[in-house]
């Protein structure tokens, strides 16, 4: 069974599959260890350029699994990786502009299961949420600030499964000013959990206003209720009709713009294929 | 045409439709917050409401029964319709579910659907591709040569959709009037009245519920509710979410036709069926209204306004789901009546569906959970 497998593996790697933990904590390097109030990347951005690599294991994953050790060396594309680190940066320095001191765990940060969650391991889910939330508590974490969706809704629903009493903010909720760093006008791409599910659709459009960027908006196509996904929560089902969604994703967004900015690195992952100038927001601001 | 581009045109077509409705009609909103109440007020306590409207079938001098799967429903319908006779149904996914039509035919009887849609299904045989617009992945130059190849009908691929349309309507109108049953769904059923409501714009199920001598109407248990009120309100807020409002038609039937003009003394039938039968199915919803979660998937009022918002949808069409569920809607119910968890795999969990939909039902959430019990089981 996937699930169980997966659950494996964050026992034995931290993290759905093996990885390098040294390719998660790379871009960080003045941030201090010790504070109850963390920036989380749940190694996201760093390791989303991997998922169609993974996503397209996925079925053999079970045989496969004696050899997974070997997925150890299997790195993303250092200008995928020195991508993901510069968004990270960004990040850290909007949000220490904006008053916010924070710490981050390096090689210790766990993975926050939202892959368990989101292919319906719910039992697995629970257990592993819970091993989480103790890791946190015994670190003194008070409150953790997430900077992608899926990490962040994970977070946001360990409530419904486990007692679970830290504060969960998204880094764009801190973010008061920023200024726009692009004069071309840009097509928001926005990510489903953002917008639907965790309310900050509106959030991020703020950001964006007040930055001075430019964006095009259209009902059919970026409205709250019609916008749609890129494909990636479906890569590791049917890798096949992930792509299909994404390419008429990007076809209906160039229909406003050529330049795509997106909010989540598993949109980027996805919809890079297809666009040739696609920016994740915390690259057109600072 | 493909796919793409028919679905691209039926959504460029109806979901700004909608927003359109729901901005001029707003107590459509405020119906349909009601609707969510009633409904759930019924399928928390599903059983007893069933008995309720059986009962008051039966007081309107209609016939009712509970069937618990297909094979029983069939057998009942097949005991009702009989042999060599000529049969109109208007579009009922739940007949479709159930394989009624198909199984009266081989029994030897003529079946035709009567709504266009679904009559275009029928000479394709393939399976619906919405909800509510079954033929919706059809064009209309392969809508002629079906036409033209099935029936021989005199038509080209020149045809305009309204020379394709009144051929239809010419060929239909001669087995409306010489049918012996009709057999359509229902949009509502009222546990107090045991009036059902249906609701259409083509005229086809007025005509498939009062011109032939027999009426059987045959539907879900989830589509109970507490009063006739309630039941003439699910025929609004579906026709308005669906799109199209108002509707043309909202048919009513409380039993059989009847007159008292001679005497007082009442007798039947007077210009409508004799006989009305109404057959209320399970097939695994009783059992779904039993689960907190699943509960929720039964509270669908079929208006087909998820599939145009779901992004799995738009690139899969039919194929995502087990005919006739489709979309969204449909990969909840090809679990609760197929009990098959494959389609909730493929939720991305987009979650355009919760927002548009009229009864607010969280479907990714129900969705994660199929896919939980699909994992368990597998």
């Amino acid at each position: 069974m996937l699930g169980k497998l997966i659950y494996e593996n964050l026992q034995k790697y931290g993290f759905p599959y093996p990885v390098d933990k040294k390719i998660c904590s790379g871009w960080a390097k003045d941030i201090p260890k010790n504070s109850s109030t963390i920036i989380y990347t749940s190694c996201m951005h760093q390791t989303a350029s991997l998922s169609e690599f993974y996503s397209k294991l996925t079925p053999l994953a079970e045989k496969l699994s004696p050899f997974f050790f070997l997925g150890k060396l299997i790195r993303p594309k250092k200008e995928e990786l020195d991508r993901a680190y510069l968004i990270l940066n960004k990040i850290a320095n909007l949000l220490k502009k904006n008053g916010i001191e924070f710490g981050y765990l390096y090689e210790e940060e766990p993975y926050s299961g939202a892959i368990l969650l989101e292919l319906g391991y719910l039992d697995e889910f629970k257990s592993y949420a819970k091993q989480v939330y103790e890791f946190f508590k015994n670190k003194g974490i008070k409150k953790i600030i997430t900077v992608d969706p899926h990490t962040h809704h994970a977070l946001k629903r360990y409530s419904e499964f486990i007692q679970f009493d830290i504060e969960v903010v998204n880094y764009l909720e801190l973010i008061k000013d920023a200024k726009g760093l692009a004069n071309d006008i840009f097509v928001v791409h926005d990510s489903c959990l953002y917008s639907r599910f965790l309310n900050l659709r509106d959030t991020y459009r703020n950001i964006i206003n007040k930055s001075g960027i430019k964006i095009v908006e259209d009902e059919l196509i970026t409205g709250k209720d019609t916008a749609y996904c890129c494909g990636s929560p479906i890569k590791s089902v049917n890798p096949e009709l992930s792509e299909k969604i994404a390419k008429a994703r990007v076809e209906q967004l160039k229909r406003l713009s050529k330049n795509i900015l997106v909010v989540c690195p598993m949109c980027y992952a996805s919809l890079s294929k297809y666009a040739e100038n696609i920016k994740d927001l915390a690259e057109v601001i600072e | 045409m493909s796919w793409e581009i028919a679905i691209e045109r039926a959504i460029t077509n109806s979901v700004p439709k909608v927003y359109k409705i729901l901005e001029e009609y707003p107590y459509i909103l405020e119906l349909a917050k009601k609707l969510r109440e009633a409904k759930m007020k019924v399928l928390s306590n599903l059983e007893e409401y069933i008995e309720q409207t059986l009962n008051a079938v039966k007081r309107t001098g209609g016939n009712a029964y509970f069937v618990h799967d297909g094979n029983e429903a069939r057998e009942l319908v097949g005991k009702l319709v009989g042999k060599g006779k000529i049969v109109v149904m208007g579009k009922s996914m739940v007949a479709y579910e159930l394989g009624i039509r198909k199984y009266l035919i081989s029994l030897g009887n003529e079946v035709w659907e009567t709504d266009l849609g679904e009559f275009l299904i029928q000479l394709s045989d393939e399976p619906p591709s919405h909800i509510i617009a079954p033929a919706v992945h059809l064009t209309k130059e392969r809508i002629a040569k079906l036409l033209k190849e099935k029936l021989g009908f005199d038509v080209s691929e020149n045809s305009t959709h309204e020379e394709l349309a009144q051929k239809v309507r010419d060929f239909l109108r001669n087995k409306f009037f010489s049918a012996n049953i009709g057999i359509t769904g229902a949009n509502a059923v009222a546990a107090d009245t045991g009036s059902i409501v249906l609701v259409e714009n083509e005229g086809n199920i007025r005509m498939s519920t009062v011109i032939p001598l027999v009426h059987i109407a045959i539907t879900g248990v989830d589509k109970i509710v507490p009063t006739f009120h309630d039941a003439v309100i699910e025929a609004l807020v579906q026709a308005a979410y669906a799109g199209h409002y108002p509707p043309t038609y909202i048919n009513i039937t409380s039993g059989p036709s009847s007159t008292a003009d001679i005497e007082r003394k009442r007798v039947s039938p007077a210009q409508g069926p004799k006989e009305f039968h109404l057959i209320l199915v399970d097939n695994g919803r009783i059992e779904a209204s039993k689960d907190e979660i699943l509960r929720e998937a039964l509270l669908c009022i079929r208006c087909g306004r998820c599939h145009f918002h779901c992004p799995v949808y738009r690139v899969l069409g039919s194929a995502w789901g087990d005919p006739p569920y489709s979309g969204p809607m449909g990969a909840m119910w090809s679990y609760i009546v197929y009990k098959d968890p494959k389609p909730a795999m493929y939720c991305t969990h987009s979650g355009n569906c919760k927002d548009v939909c009229p009864m607010k039902i969280n479907i990714p959430k129900v969705l994660e959970y199929i896919k939980y019990l699909g994992n368990k089981s597998a």
